[in-house]
């Protein structure tokens, strides 16, 4: 079959590889129909997370087909349409049984190079680097699906594969990351990063209930599409202070939950953003702070700041003392999908959410590099490559 | 100051910075060095699984659901009510194998002995509740012999007793709590075969000696 594949720090290609197979009693071969590209794709491909080998297949958010299933399956047969969370969860575990899957003990085989960088190991992520498995990914015409029942998902009539592919990965960390902010109606809440991630969030946390959404991103082109598509107010930080921006916004309070959907990899203007660059090539530091020290510091006292931009390691000049003073709380971590995506799954039915204009790039799996560089540039005003093998 | 001077100086602070670098580098060491006692190496492990007590006894006692978790790396044979005699083969194929003989002291605790090695060791297992309903702690104390050196070699080839613990513990865990033991190793890849042997041998590493 064909894949998309890394082949060295910003090189991809699409190689022929040999089919998956299944392996055991709950596994499933899905035949991929939409596959999109991902930010945190990103620190993978450009070398900042030192796990990737040559040959790895990239994707992690898809849906598909079910084409085959182990005799262990009991919720999926052929021919079933599913959606797959991307981090992968045995569903027997402690944490899986208490709903926090991205946490799951059984999933990642190889978990000593994160037990020795984070202390633990958390679950495993399909086609994320050998930190978090080693699976194959999801560019590719079929991907094996371990603890198929427990990952996968029917997906409902009528909702269209463009859409349905965001229900993987882009839709659950846009929701945990308004659940994080412990809403109970009419917060005002700002979110960093226009992207697919933080689209999502700001609509799931107008669906729980903020009275107001303040994005903040560079692209003038994603913060009309922000403002036009989920009804948010946009502050432009290429040009704007924005925290004197959301000081006057918010009355001088301070949004109440501040949501970071930025990670690793994010950009400012300014010296200390020079400074953290070169610090970051150098490899001084692993991973940027910028925006989550912009959204420490905005944050009004007592409020929430809530992470899921992707980190990997150490950053530098992290404003503890804001955050402690301010008696913050911070909450982060990496999405339960299984935990939200059957409920996310209704909501796209019954229209409440619709993420499908965020495929703006819908494109082969032979065209997945350009697809990428489309995506990591913004060019052609790219919020998401959906690749279709 | 003159050439010499400098000289003199540079020698005594690299000489100054060498032994303090070996003193933080010997605490290090000696820190993740087992306990010895009775001229044994002594190490102690836990793995808390998400059962309880008899879920984790009654695994191992259906015969059935055993060698079917077991399958490839193990099997068991039961000597008489109380003894067992396990052979555990190398999972990534190798020709090794283990021999233990395990004995049951009572339910929850048991012990086991390898002799045919070259490292002989010892161990027992006790199981007790895990507090707040998390199901059961299972604790491990693992004694072995092994002079200095075979025991560096051991450390650096990734077969040391410590780590096989280790393994064992984290495998039980998974096929008490979801009945496998994850696998990514023959997934595909657009790696040429000598590529996927050097990543096979890079997933060992990852896999070796890591815990849940």
């Amino acid at each position: 079959m064909r894949a998309l594949c890394w082949e060295g720090v910003g090189k991809l290609a699409v190689r022929d590889v040999p089919e998956p197979k299944i392996r055991a009693e709950g596994d499933l071969i899905v035949r991929v129909r939409a596959s999109s590209v991902c930010g945190s794709d990103l620190h993978l491909i450009n070398g900042y997370l030192p796990a990737m080998r040559q040959g790895d297949i990239l994707g992690h958010e898809f849906m598909g087909e079910v084409v085959e299933t182990g005799p262990g399956v009991r919720q999926h047969k052929v021919g079933d349409r599913v959606v797959v969370g991307s981090v992968v969860a045995c569903g027997g575990c402690w944490y899986c049984r208490t709903e926090q899957y991205s946490l799951c003990d059984n999933s990642n085989p190889q978990p000593v190079f994160t037990e020795k960088l984070w202390g633990h190991s958390p679950a495993g992520i399909l086609g994320y680097s050998h930190a978090a498995g080693g699976y194959a990914g999801s560019h590719a015409e079929y991907i094996r699906v371990p603890f198929g029942d427990v990952g996968a998902f029917g997906v409902p009539e009528g909702v269209p594969d463009d859409s349905v592919v965001f229900a993987s990965d882009a839709m659950p960390t846009g929701w945990m990351a308004a659940d994080f902010c412990g809403l109970t109606g009419g917060e005002v809440v700002a979110v960093w990063g226009a992207g697919g991630v933080g689209q999502m969030a700001a609509r799931s946390a107008q669906l729980l209930g903020a009275e107001r959404v303040i994005m903040i991103d560079r692209f003038p082109d994603r913060l009309a599409t922000a403002a036009e598509r989920v009804g948010v107010e946009t502050i432009n930080y290429a040009d704007t202070d924005v925290l004197e921006a959301l000081r006057e916004l918010t009355g001088g309070r301070g949004p109440d939950a501040c949501i970071e959907a930025v990670g690793m990899e994010s950009h400012d203007v300014g010296p200390t953003y020079a400074y953290d660059r070169v610090k970051q090539s150098a490899r001084l530091q692993t991973d940027r702070p910028t925006s989550v020290r912009q959204a420490i510091m905005a944050c009004r006292k007592g409020g929430t700041v809530s992470i899921v931009g992707v980190y990997a390691g150490l950053v530098d000049k992290f404003p503890l003392g804001a955050a402690m003073n301010k008696a913050l709380v911070l909450r982060m971590g990496q999405m339960h999908a299984q935990r939200y995506i059957p409920m996310l799954l209704d909501r796209l039915a019954a229209g409440e959410i619709d993420p499908g204009y965020l495929a703006t790039h819908p494109i082969s799996l032979e065209e997945g590099a350009r697809g990428y560089e489309l995506f990591e540039k913004k060019q052609d005003g790219c919020l998401r490559s959906v690749l279709h093998p | 100051m003159t050439n010499n001077g400098t000289r003199w100086a540079l020698l005594g602070v690299g000489a100054a910075t060498a032994v303090g670098v070996g003193r933080v580098v010997a605490r290090r060491r000696r820190r993740h060095q087992p306990d010895r006692e009775d001229g044994w190496y002594v190490v102690r492990r836990a793995v808390t699984v998400d059962r309880p007590r008899d879920a984790v006894i009654g695994f191992w006692t259906d015969r059935e659901r055993l060698d079917r978790a077991l399958g490839e790396w193990a099997s068991v044979d039961q000597l008489d009510d109380r003894r067992w005699r396990c052979v555990a083969r190398d999972p990534a194929g190798g020709g090794t194998e283990w021999r233990a003989e395990i004995t049951v002291d009572e339910p929850g605790a048991l012990r086991w002995r390898v002799e045919d090695t070259s490292t002989p060791q010892e161990g027992r297992i006790v199981l007790t509740d895990a507090p707040q309903g998390r199901g059961t702690e299972i604790r491990a104390e693992l004694r072995y012999r092994s002079g200095p050196l075979r025991r560096l070699f051991g450390l650096v080839g990734g077969d040391e007793p410590d780590l096989a613990l280790r393994d064992t513990l984290r495998r039980v865990k998974a096929l008490v709590e979801c009945g496998q033991v994850i696998d990514t190793r023959r997934d595909p890849s657009g790696r040429s075969p000598a590529q996927e042997r050097a990543t096979d041998r890079m997933r060992e590493k990852l896999m070796t000696g890591g815990r849940a």
